[in-house]
């Protein structure tokens, strides 16, 4: 009790000292704006407003603010995704897809109004009640970090990288591995992190401080978008809005059990490394289909599905924070970005982390999804306006601000080259139907692992089994193994043997 | 010849691209050989040990993935995928998406490498902006073209007659890059009046790397490119000597 206690006064302390800073609010709403605007236009998404704003705010203002600018973009971005997905029948962001599956027909039947603001009071909720869970489970969390030592946080950087593979995979589960190895491969450039040798620099001297995270998520992230959204030109027809937009208490009240339970479970998936918001979204969705009493009414028009998932996708969020403060592993593609942020301010999430900064972030998404709730509210029909604008309007200038910001990060003009390499890398990866997160994971996790495994080499002098005779890294070494040879045909085919005997 | 379906089309990329990855990993694995890895002398110090060595990582990481690459083209030949390999029809290609792809790409890459180290941002931006959303607005093939000249042309000019770091403060390119803006301007004014969002185009492609490169300069006082500019430095003159004294006195 003391303990929760003491972490709610800490919390306190924080939000108290950001809420009373009038600078707070001119970060907050601009970036839930911006947040809002790039969630609520197809093309454009959470993860690439994170992006955007680390190469424009990261290391150019004092931490506080950045985090403030990142997080209200995050937070914005995802809720964002929404409004095209009930308006437009097409998710703003991946986040936002099994929202579409009710929220369109919902609306078809003149009760959009009644969804976008059921949709923004649960995912209002929804980022409360992840925010609290990392409020409380981050704590835990970190005192157990504190006996992981090198062998574990080198299986557990493995175990994300291949996590985020298996899951982010729409085609075959083997190209997101390939793509989490291009990514471990692409951090290997450079000094190597402890005999300083170099490696695959090609005599090239800005090779030798490695790819910089930021030219390479704005090149992952960035480029393919720009480039899939000019080349697919897709105009859809925004529904006129009818009814209220305000939730009444009754409704709110009526679907609180969905509402919860989805949070939950978005907190929950959101915390496992490399798994983002629309893998929640889905996950919640697919369950409340199975225990709710009106699931046979999912797909056609039902409250209950569209809160699921829009709750559950928010919810995602302060899950995906807790495997980035505790472990340094981001639990989703928006979480990878705002590492990549964490790292140009020399901050280094992990069991190291300053307690404080993780009270402020918690504060700060806590004010996020205020801003958030009553941006959704009250100015809602602004962003039914901004989802007439055309992506051809917006993608351009999109790539300006992705070159200014690239740029300026510190490594000039060879960062832009870096960018446009692994920009035309992306495309072409998104194309055969690579994903891309785990290539991002894999370079912001890559330097870990590699120096974690070498560490554990060294310390134990060659022995490998150190890589399972510590019981942490006994557990880690059995999910990264399991997870391969789950995904190995013959298992594939014994599981699926099982299911059918268990019918 | 029927259309493949698009998992048939994915296989018959997957072929095309394992091959690729066999190649790059091998490349990389006889590159990793130039790591020392058995008891060499390393950055000074001399070790005896494998698990010592910088290649280990490495090693695994393209063993790995050339691992995964041929297990790609297993799957690959088994689902038929190497059929279709060798057919436009068979990986899928689609000629006008092909085309708005290759010359967005061209226009981005102009851009970055000709014209961003050399022209004034602010110029260089605004004719990007310029000709991606005249060229990809509405999916003209005519206009991509159009767009796409323009800024190859003066990423082209700016590169071929101004190679040299120390020429990049020079202002012929950024006169003829704002000669091709203004041209492109007029000729998307032309259209404006059956396309209402192309009126506001000019106003975009002025005030957006405007107010960029103005914050990032002097908000976040940070580094932008080509400082030197036609009309960024003489922003900045002004910034510093006429409006600055104004609220620092």
């Amino acid at each position: 009790m003391d303990f929760i206690l003491s972490q709610l006064a800490g919390f306190g302390t924080a939000f108290v000292g950001l809420a009373v800073d009038p600078l707070t609010y001119l970060y907050l709403i601009a970036s839930v704006f911006l947040g809002i605007t790039f969630g609520a236009l197809p093309g454009l998404t959470a993860t690439l407003a994170v992006t955007i704003l680390t190469g424009f705010f990261g290391n150019k203002i004092p931490l506080d603010y950045s985090l403030i600018a990142l997080l209200g973009a995050y937070v914005g971005a995802i809720y964002g995704g929404s409004y095209p997905s009930i308006l437009l029948n097409i998710p703003g962001t991946a986040a936002s897809a099994a929202t579409a599956m009710d929220g369109y027909p919902l609306a078809k039947a003149g009760r959009g109004g009644e969804a976008l603001g059921l949709t923004t009071t649960a995912s209002f909720i929804g980022t409360v009640i992840g925010t609290i869970t990392l409020l409380i489970f981050v704590w835990v969390l970190l005192l157990v970090s504190k006996n992981i030592a090198s062998p574990e946080k080198a299986l557990l950087a493995l175990f994300g990288i291949l996590l985020s593979g298996t899951l982010m995979s729409e085609d075959l589960v083997i190209k997101g591995w390939i793509a989490g190895l291009i990514g471990l491969a692409m951090s290997m450039v450079g000094l190597d992190p402890l005999l300083s040798e170099p490696r695959y620099t090609f005599g090239w001297s800005y090779l030798m401080s490695g790819f910089q995270v930021v030219p390479v998520l704005m090149g992952a992230f960035a480029i393919p978008q720009i480039i899939d959204g000019l080349t697919h030109v897709e105009a859809g027809k925004v529904l006129a809005l009818k009814g209220r937009i305000l939730p009444n208490l009754r409704s709110i009240r009526r679907y609180l059990p969905t509402i919860g339970r989805s949070g939950v479970i978005g907190t929950g998936v959101g915390a496992l490394p490399g798994v983002g918001e629309d893998v929640a979204g889905w996950v919640s969705y697919g369950v409340g289909k199975t225990v709710s009493a009106e699931g046979d009414k999912y797909g056609k028009g039902s409250l209950e599905g569209l809160l699921c998932s829009e709750t559950a996708n928010n919810a995602c969020i302060g899950g995906a924070l807790i495997p980035l403060l505790v472990l340094g592993i981001p639990g989703s593609p928006p979480a990878a970005a705002l590492m990549g942020a964490f790292k140009i301010n020399n901050v280094i999430p992990g069991p190291t982390i300053d307690p404080e900064i993780i009270l402020r972030v918690v504060a700060i998404l806590v004010l996020a999804s205020l801003t958030m709730f009553l941006m959704g509210l009250f100015t809602a029909r602004v962003f039914i306006k901004i989802l007439a604008i055309p992506q051809t309007i917006f993608l351009p200038v999109v790539m300006v601000l992705t070159t200014i910001g690239s740029f300026s990060v510190g490594g000039g003009i060879n960062d832009l080259y870096l960018m446009l390499g692994v920009g035309a890398v992306a495309y072409f990866m998104n194309l055969m139907k690579y994903p891309i997160a785990p290539l991002v994971i894999g370079v912001i996790l890559g330097s870990l692992f590699d120096e974690t495994f070498r560490r554990s080499l060294f310390l134990s002098d060659g022995d490998l089994s150190v890589f399972f005779s510590r019981p942490g890294a006994a557990i880690l070494l059995v999910l990264n193994v399991g997870l391969i040879l789950s995904q190995l045909p013959v298992a594939k085919r014994a599981f699926s043997r099982l299911k059918g005997l268990s019918v | 010849m029927d259309k493949p379906d698009d998992t048939l089309i994915m296989r018959a990329r997957d072929f095309w691209a394992s091959i690729g990855l066999i190649a790059i990993s091998t490349f990389f694995l006889w590159k990793t050989s130039d790591i020392p890895l058995w008891g060499e002398n390393r950055a000074g110090v001399s070790g005896s040990d494998w698990y010592n060595s910088a290649a280990i990582v490495p090693l695994f990481i393209f063993g790995g993935l050339l691992v995964l690459s041929f297990v790609l083209l297993a799957i690959s030949i088994r689902s038929g995928g190497a059929q279709h390999a060798f057919s436009a029809l068979g990986i899928g290609w689609d000629k006008s998406e092909a085309y708005r792809a290759s010359t967005i790409g061209l226009i981005l890459l102009a851009y970055v490498v000709g014209l961003v180290p050399r022209v004034d941002f602010i110029l260089c931006s605004g004719l990007l902006i310029t000709a991606l959303t005249y060229g990809y607005y509405g999916g003209h093939a005519r206009r991509a073209l159009v767009a796409c000249i323009a800024v190859v042309v003066a990423g082209l000019f700016a590169f071929a007659v101004f190679p040299a770091q120390a020429d990049w403060n020079a202002h012929g390119d950024d006169w003829f890059t704002l000669a091709l803006w203004v041209a492109l301007t007029l000729v998307v004014l032309t259209k404006a009046a059956s396309e209402r969002v192309l009126r506001f185009v000019p106003l975009v492609a002025i005030l957006a790397p405007l107010i960029l490169v103005c914050a990032m300069a002097f908000v976040f006082r940070q580094n932008v490119p080509a400082r030197g500019g036609l009309i960024f430095k003489q922003i900045e003159y002004h910034y510093y000597v006429t409006l600055r004294p104004l609220w620092k006195d």
